[in-house]
């Protein structure tokens, strides 16, 4: 087990108080590829945000390989986030500023466990996994929404994380695309032994997960 | 392990942010750059002039004067002619001399007369002064335009001139001038020498004689009006109350008190120096201020996402602060370089001669420590400015950013 919420309960304040999840409780083993789905509105991307240790302003607890991060300080928390969490987001979020290679690179420079060519190397070799490798110079914003998001699962692979969360990943793009990125996903999780965790609306989707969890009204449905 | 904040990483994201903005970049630089060049400008050129004066009027005057103190009615001296003696010489001499702080005195005799050439006649105080003593408190040879200096006075019937009197008296060295005493006395004089203060309320009036001449003029043996003292150090004139006190018969000023206009206008250009490069360099922060603060608006997503990937707070802090700290040592390092250059050209910049000073060119202080003032003068205006935009970008909440899409 890789992965633990313990009894989540979590409210938003505006504009007036209003229960968004309510007592989710859920595992998530090593290796498995986990949807969450359900309306907008359902609680699905506040669950995700809080798993992934971007919100800890929550009641009940979080344990991500056997650590609590309610223990954990805020800087504690960006370095974990940084070595252990991949985010793959519904609007790629490349840094127009950069190039390909360099926002695929930016993740693992600050981790600084390598040095530049090292990380160089292994972001070149991310970037001919999902198929982007002749891209590497090119600027961010000059792809396309597939093109963009390939570009962001390789950065969200860069730190070699245990945990891939992506939100909606598929949200704004084709049909092709949205197989292609799929098809990614599902090689991450069963390849290089990552855990995977998307949330979707999308059918296809969480018929081809692992396992499936449905969101209704801020609770799983049973 | 915590890794330091300065590190190459952020060092090359907000390089990468600088050069993708490049104009408005260059922009703040600029903004900066006129900040600091003005206050180097005006720097240079106020104190230039501030010490220009200095030069010409206080290394020129007495720090105190101790003169007689005047009997009667004043109308009384004009017409009578009677000169304010100082009694208690012996005394005062021997004060000044035990006197921690005194360099030098002088003795002299003033007297109002006429000088007559061939082709005007001009009234001015005559200064009767001992050579010796008046050569170290005032450095005349330096300001020596023709003839001699004070050496000449050691011949009787004597006279050094300044500049402008000479001029008006249509007369130059080697020329001889009848003097008229207020007593009906008078002497043809040899015009031993011509002088310039630079200052033409000085080199208008003043002239220099020796004083045994005078005194024997006027019948005034060992008699004298005033006596010069230099100090060691000119800001503290404690010794001027103890001379009050001493020697009531007396009056005394310092350097202070008969220079007023110009001591008021050092000040005033201190002021303007200040509040106009202050005033600019605000500017110029506050311009750095908005162009960070959009920055950090526009590229709050950004920030969101290097936020999740693992950047921390103190992190953003650093790669938008640093771009602030490039544009303002940049904007400084140019600033500096212009203030030198254009402050070079103006002190090469012949000056057309006003009524009250005469200089050749426009006076200058290249002094270092201004250059280095200026310098980080900018450089803290540009981190204040870029701080608070940087916080405020550290503390944008992923989470809000990327559910708001």
């Amino acid at each position: 087990m890789i992965l633990e919420a313990k009894h989540i309960h979590k409210y938003f304040h505006e504009p007036q108080k209003q229960q968004v999840l309510n007592d989710v409780s859920l595992q998530i083993d090593e290796k498995e590829l986990v949807s969450v789905f359900g309306e907008s509105g359902s609680g699905k991307s506040t669950l995700l945000y809080i798993l992934s240790t971007l919100d800890t302003n929550f009641k009940g607890d979080l344990i991500i390989n056997k650590e609590s991060i309610k223990t954990m300080s805020p800087s504690c928390l960006t370095d974990f986030r940084n070595a252990h969490i991949g985010f793959v987001y519904q609007f790629h979020y490349l840094l127009p500023e950069f190039n390909v290679l360099q926002n695929v690179m930016l993740p693992a420079m600050k981790l600084a466990e390598k040095n530049r060519d090292e990380i160089k190397e292994e972001a070149l070799f991310l970037l001919e996994e999902v198929g982007m490798k002749d891209f590497g110079l090119r600027p961010s914003y000059k792809l396309s929404g597939g093109q963009q998001q390939r570009v962001a699962i390789a950065r969200a692979l860069i730190n070699n994380p245990m945990l891939i969360i992506a939100d909606e990943p598929t949200g704004n793009l084709d049909q092709k695309n949205t197989d292609m990125v799929f098809e990614l996903l599902k090689d991450i999780t069963e390849q290089r032994a990552k855990t995977v965790v998307i949330a979707t609306h999308n059918s296809k989707i969480y018929k081809n997960s692992h396992r499936t969890i449905e969101m209704i009204d801020g609770s799983i449905r049973l | 392990m915590p890794k330091p904040i300065f590190n190459q990483t952020n060092f090359f994201i907000a390089l990468q942010y600088l050069f993708a903005r490049k104009k408005q970049s260059f922009l703040a630089t600029v903004g900066v750059m006129l900040g600091v060049t003005t206050f180097i400008v005006m720097i240079n050129f106020m104190t230039g002039v501030n010490d220009f004066l200095d030069d010409a009027v206080f290394k020129g005057s007495p720090d105190v004067i101790i003169s007689g103190k005047q009997e009667g009615s004043s109308k009384q001296q004009s017409l009578g002619g009677n000169l304010n003696t100082l009694k208690n010489i012996d005394q005062i001499n021997t004060l000044l001399s035990d006197h921690d702080n005194v360099r030098s005195f002088a003795h002299q005799i003033i007297s109002p007369a006429i000088l007559i050439s061939t082709t005007n006649q001009l009234p001015g105080g005559i200064n009767g002064v001992f050579p010796l003593q008046e050569h170290q408190m005032v450095d005349l040879n330096r300001r020596l335009i023709e003839g001699r200096g004070f050496e000449s006075l050691s011949e009787e019937n004597t006279i050094l001139l300044g500049v402008s009197l000479a001029k008006r008296l249509q007369i130059s060295a080697n020329d001889t001038l009848k003097m008229i005493l207020p007593n009906g006395k008078s002497e043809q004089l040899l015009v031993a020498g011509i002088f310039s203060f630079g200052i033409t309320t000085i080199d208008n009036v003043r002239t220099y004689m020796p004083a045994t001449t005078l005194q024997r003029l006027l019948g005034k043996e060992n008699s004298i009006t005033h006596i010069h003292i230099k100090l060691k150090d000119r800001d503290n004139v404690a010794i001027k109350k103890t001379l009050i006190q001493k020697f009531e018969g007396s009056t005394v000023e310092d350097w202070k008190d008969s220079n007023k206009t110009i001591v008021i206008g050092n000040k005033v250009r201190d002021i303007l120096t200040w509040s106009v490069s202050f005033a600019l360099l605000l500017v110029a922060g506050f311009g750095i201020y908005n162009i960070m603060n959009m920055t950090v608006f526009q590229k709050r997503k950004d920030i969101a996402v290097l936020k999740t990937v693992g950047y921390s707070s103190n992190d953003i802090i650093f790669i938008f602060l640093i771009q602030s700290i490039i544009i303002g040592v940049f904007g400084a390092l140019l600033g500096a370089g212009f203030g030198y250059i254009i402050s070079y050209v103006i002190s090469t910049t012949p000056l057309d001669t006003s009524d009250f000073i005469i200089v050749d060119t426009y006076p200058i202080n290249f002094n270092l420590g201004y250059y280095i003032l200026g310098l980080a003068f900018g450089v803290v205006t540009t981190i204040l400015a870029g701080y608070f935009p940087s916080k405020k970008a550290s503390q944008v909440d992923p989470v809000t950013i990327i559910r708001g899409l």
